[in-house]
């Protein structure tokens, strides 16, 4: 009786061959039109409106940057980022992005603690991140390198992610997408893609704590071994370089020999050519990898 | 029947394990010899209790040989043994908790929540019905009493709120609401889960009362087997259960406690992530529904407050830490902090203390009242958890395991949380190579604290962010490149990068 996880009669399980990884999530929004105040100026949003739909809808005091945020095909919000916190006069610092609009709430984006925490929050992305734009795929195209232009980030408090052992190898091994996990801002886009909109069941969120990556539902290591079908919908989702389809990923680099995506991260896994076939029934077969969570070891200190 | 009704010499065995060394020598004794479970206090266990005609004689820690000796005098009679007993009081012949005694262990605090602990057979529904009765109480009585009540943990939805709000959602929702208990990771909650089972379903029976709901869950760690199997037991010989009640094991990580990731858990999920909120589980919980999320403290709490009619005025406490065995023990609201120290063994020196759990906040005086009020302002945390740290520990290695603990074992969904604990452990890192930049630890603490989507995040940076207030001295020593406790490494010989 203990081990087994709870079911119910009335409510269906989890989708059976989808394990995503990520949370349940409440459905967030108001439940009907209201009216909120924002920097001065009232706003009416419809039902489902989070306080980011009136933020923006008026001309903020500061900007916000909502990094991970994603408004189309109901994707979203993850709300993982934070750097769209603003103050209310009734709950505090709140990300806009997934708080819901109450009615007669003033939201104020210039306070100093909403704004110091976008900040800092935009500085934890980039502590995290390859920050080699000009030999990303996505140079110019890119909601982060957008979001710190617009913050004017000139040096990002905790440095960025350029510590050439600790990055993860570039995943060249699928002939129609290419994975740079040390562009990935854990947005999730991706994942909601791939299991919510296409309902293919390939990509998941996994790990915990600094492991914390995309992978694949069928444990593979590689895009390759996946069950990925091409259809690109996650590529085009990807707010950053992370996932950008194959053929494009020099698009917007120096053209200076060498001076190449892959030789900016220096670990390259490619494909095996015996499989280029997109999906072959065999890695549909394999099972779902739901391993539960274990303790992990902590790195000693200091 | 009841271990409250006999009119015979009753012995009774406190311990955490049913089965003990002394059990088996006393069972030959002409009494009636009962498991009793824990105090919660180990140091005084295996505690014999020789009650005879409203008198109880205390053996603390008995050996078999004084098991032994304890079986040959017995045979005289009682009277016979109680110049050998460590303590001996008088009492209401039907006590229905453990008597006070002076013994120093288990003098600590009162007994109220904790009554059935060391008195009651743990899963003997008769003893619990005579004791303190599965309760009938109407669901406005509940109500009146949740408004009295604050939630006890973080792994309670309503830690330092009052229950009745999150009663009113639930009940308010779409649909029947479930009630979880929440036993999973603190001291004090497995302890009820394993000495007092009945007390937590006939609390959490209350709320299913006062919220309509259909069900209870008790959610426990998978590695609190003894936990797991009282609960079990005690569902099994709950009398006329309310609702449906059932027990679901969740990981063996710190991180599962979290009201949101217990209910991924107790849903199945096999990745554990903190839901956003609002709104909360009380609205949308499990599989949708209204789930109210309490810990077993709080629904014992309430539990003995419809037996008595009012809420105690007291909280559970577990001292661990450098200590010979952890305790928990029930302290006044208004008592010391440091009254709870007398229940364990190795606590006479401590240079600091830890207060409120994992991630509790850094004190060198333990001179604070127990209740949620003064300890929030005194900026530690209320868990019911004081971890000493003995003389010779360093405190920035200290709060520095905290922060790479933290770094380790978030679940990774938010910004601030997975990225600010990472970069936390390495602002402190960086004092071995002697910067000490206090400012931008700040900083970065209050933004994890204001934008972190769960508790976990939001209190990781507590210990460092006190420790810096009430041990500077000994953040700008590191950064000197002295470790005053000799135990952290000079930093010539550690790599920061
Ligand atoms: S994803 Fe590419 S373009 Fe965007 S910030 Fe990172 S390196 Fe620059
Ligand atoms: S790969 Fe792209 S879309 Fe997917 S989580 Fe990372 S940043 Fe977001
Ligand atoms: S605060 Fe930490 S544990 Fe909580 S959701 Fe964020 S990353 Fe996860
Ligand atoms: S946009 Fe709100 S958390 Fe990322």
């Amino acid at each position: 009786m203990s081990s087994e996880p709870f079911d119910s009669d009335d409510a269906p399980p989890l989708t059976e061959t989808i394990a995503p990884g990520t949370a349940s999530d409440p459905p967030l929004g108001a439940e009907d039109a209201v009216t909120v105040t924002v920097d001065g100026t009232e706003v009416t949003v419809g039902s489902g409106a989070t306080l980011l739909d009136a933020v923006e809808a008026v001309d903020t005091d500061d900007s916000v940057p909502a990094l991970c945020q994603y408004d189309r095909q109901d994707i979203g919000p993850r709300s993982e980022c934070r750097t769209c916190m603003v103050e209310t006069d009734e709950h505090g610092v709140v990300p806009a992005c997934s708080f819901p609009a109450e009615e007669g709430l003033d939201v104020e984006t210039a306070a100093a603690d909403a704004a110091e925490a976008r900040d800092v929050n935009l500085d934890l992305v980039l502590s995290d991140h390859n920050l080699r734009c000009t030999t990303c795929g996505k140079n110019g195209r890119c909601d982060l390198q957008d979001a710190a232009i617009e913050q004017e980030v000139e040096e990002p408090r905790y440095g960025v992610l350029g510590d050439r052992e600790e990055y993860e190898p570039i995943d060249d091994s699928s002939s129609f997408i290419q994975i740079d996990r040390n562009k990935c801002i854990l947005c999730n886009r991706c994942v909601e893609a791939c299991n919510d909109v296409q309902v293919e069941g390939v990509l998941r969120m996994e790990g915990s704590g600094q492991d914390t990556r995309i992978g694949f539902q069928n444990g593979a290591e590689t895009m390759e071994d996946s069950t990925c079908v091409s259809c690109g919908h996650c590529a085009t989702v990807c707010p950053t370089g992370a996932l950008v389809e194959k053929g494009i990923e020099d698009a917007t680099t120096i053209p200076l020999p060498g001076f190449t995506q892959k030789n900016s991260v220096g670990k390259v896994i490619d494909g095996t050519d015996d499989s280029k076939e997109p999906m072959t029934p065999k890695k549909r077969d394999l099972p779902v990898d739901t391993a539960p969570e274990e303790d992990k070891e902590v790195r000693d200190w200091p | 029947m009841s271990l409250l009704d006999t009119d015979r010499t009753t012995v009774r065995i406190a311990s955490r394990e049913a089965e003990t060394a002394i059990g088996d020598v006393l069972r030959d004794a002409d009494s009636e010899v009962h498991a009793v479970g824990s105090t919660g206090v180990p140091a005084v266990e295996p505690l014999v209790l020789l009650t005879e005609d409203g008198r109880t004689a205390f053996f603390a820690a008995c050996s078999v040989g004084r098991a032994e000796a304890l079986l040959t005098g017995l045979e005289d009679g009682f009277d016979s043994v109680v110049d050998g007993a460590d303590a001996v009081v008088e009492h209401d012949p039907n006590a229905a908790r453990l008597p006070a005694t002076d013994l120093p262990e288990l003098s600590a605090g009162q007994r109220t929540v904790l009554g059935p602990c060391g008195w009651l057979r743990p899963t003997d529904p008769d003893d619990y019905e005579a004791a303190v009765g599965f309760g009938g109480s109407d669901p406005e009585t509940i109500r009146e009493l949740g408004a009295e009540i604050l939630g006890r943990g973080w792994g309670d939805w309503c830690q330092d709120r009052t229950l009745a709000d999150s009663w009113e959602t639930a009940r308010e929702a779409d649909g029947d609401p479930t009630v979880v208990v929440n036993a999973h990771g603190t001291g004090a909650d497995t302890l009820l889960s394993s000495s007092a089972p009945f007390a937590v379903l006939d609390g959490a029976a209350a709320v299913a009362r006062a919220t309509d709901a259909e069900r209870i869950v008790v959610y426990i760690s998978q590695d609190d087997d003894h936990a797991v199997d009282q609960v079990e037991t005690a569902v099994w010989g709950y009398p006329d259960p309310p609702v449906s009640m059932s027990v679901v094991t969740g990981p063996a990580v710190y991180r599962a406690a979290e009201p949101t990731m217990a209910i991924e858990a107790i849903e199945g999920n096999h990745r554990l992530e903190a839901r956003l909120r609002p709104p909360g589980p009380d609205e949308t919980g499990i599989h949708d529904r209204p789930t109210v999320v309490h810990t077993a403290r709080t629904v014992a709490h309430l539990a003995a407050a419809l037996d008595t009619g009012s809420p105690a005025d007291s909280r559970l406490v577990t001292v661990t830490g450098d200590v010979a065995a952890p305790a928990t023990v029930e302290l006044p609201e208004r008592a010391r902090l440091a009254a709870a120290l007398d229940a364990v063994d190795g606590a006479e020196e401590y240079k600091a203390a830890c207060v409120g759990g994992r991630f509790g906040g850094l004190t060198d005086s333990l001179d604070v009242r127990a209740g949620p009020e003064s300890l929030l302002d005194a900026g530690l945390g209320t868990e019911g958890v004081v971890e000493l740290l003995g003389e010779d520990r360093c405190v920035v290695k200290f709060v520095g395991e905290r922060a790479q603990f933290a770094a380790d074992t978030n679940c990774g969904r938010c910004v601030p949380c997975r990225e600010g604990t990472t970069q936390l452990a390495e602002l402190l890192r960086d004092l071995y190579d002697g910067r000490y930049r206090r400012d931008g630890i700040e900083e970065l603490i209050g933004v994890m604290e204001r934008s972190s989507i769960c508790t976990f995040g939001v209190d990781a940076g507590r210990p460092t962010r006190t420790a810096m207030t009430e041990f500077e001295s000994e953040f700008h020593a590191h950064a000197d490149g002295r470790c005053p406790a000799g135990s952290c490494p000079r930093k010539a010989e550690v790599s920061t990068t």
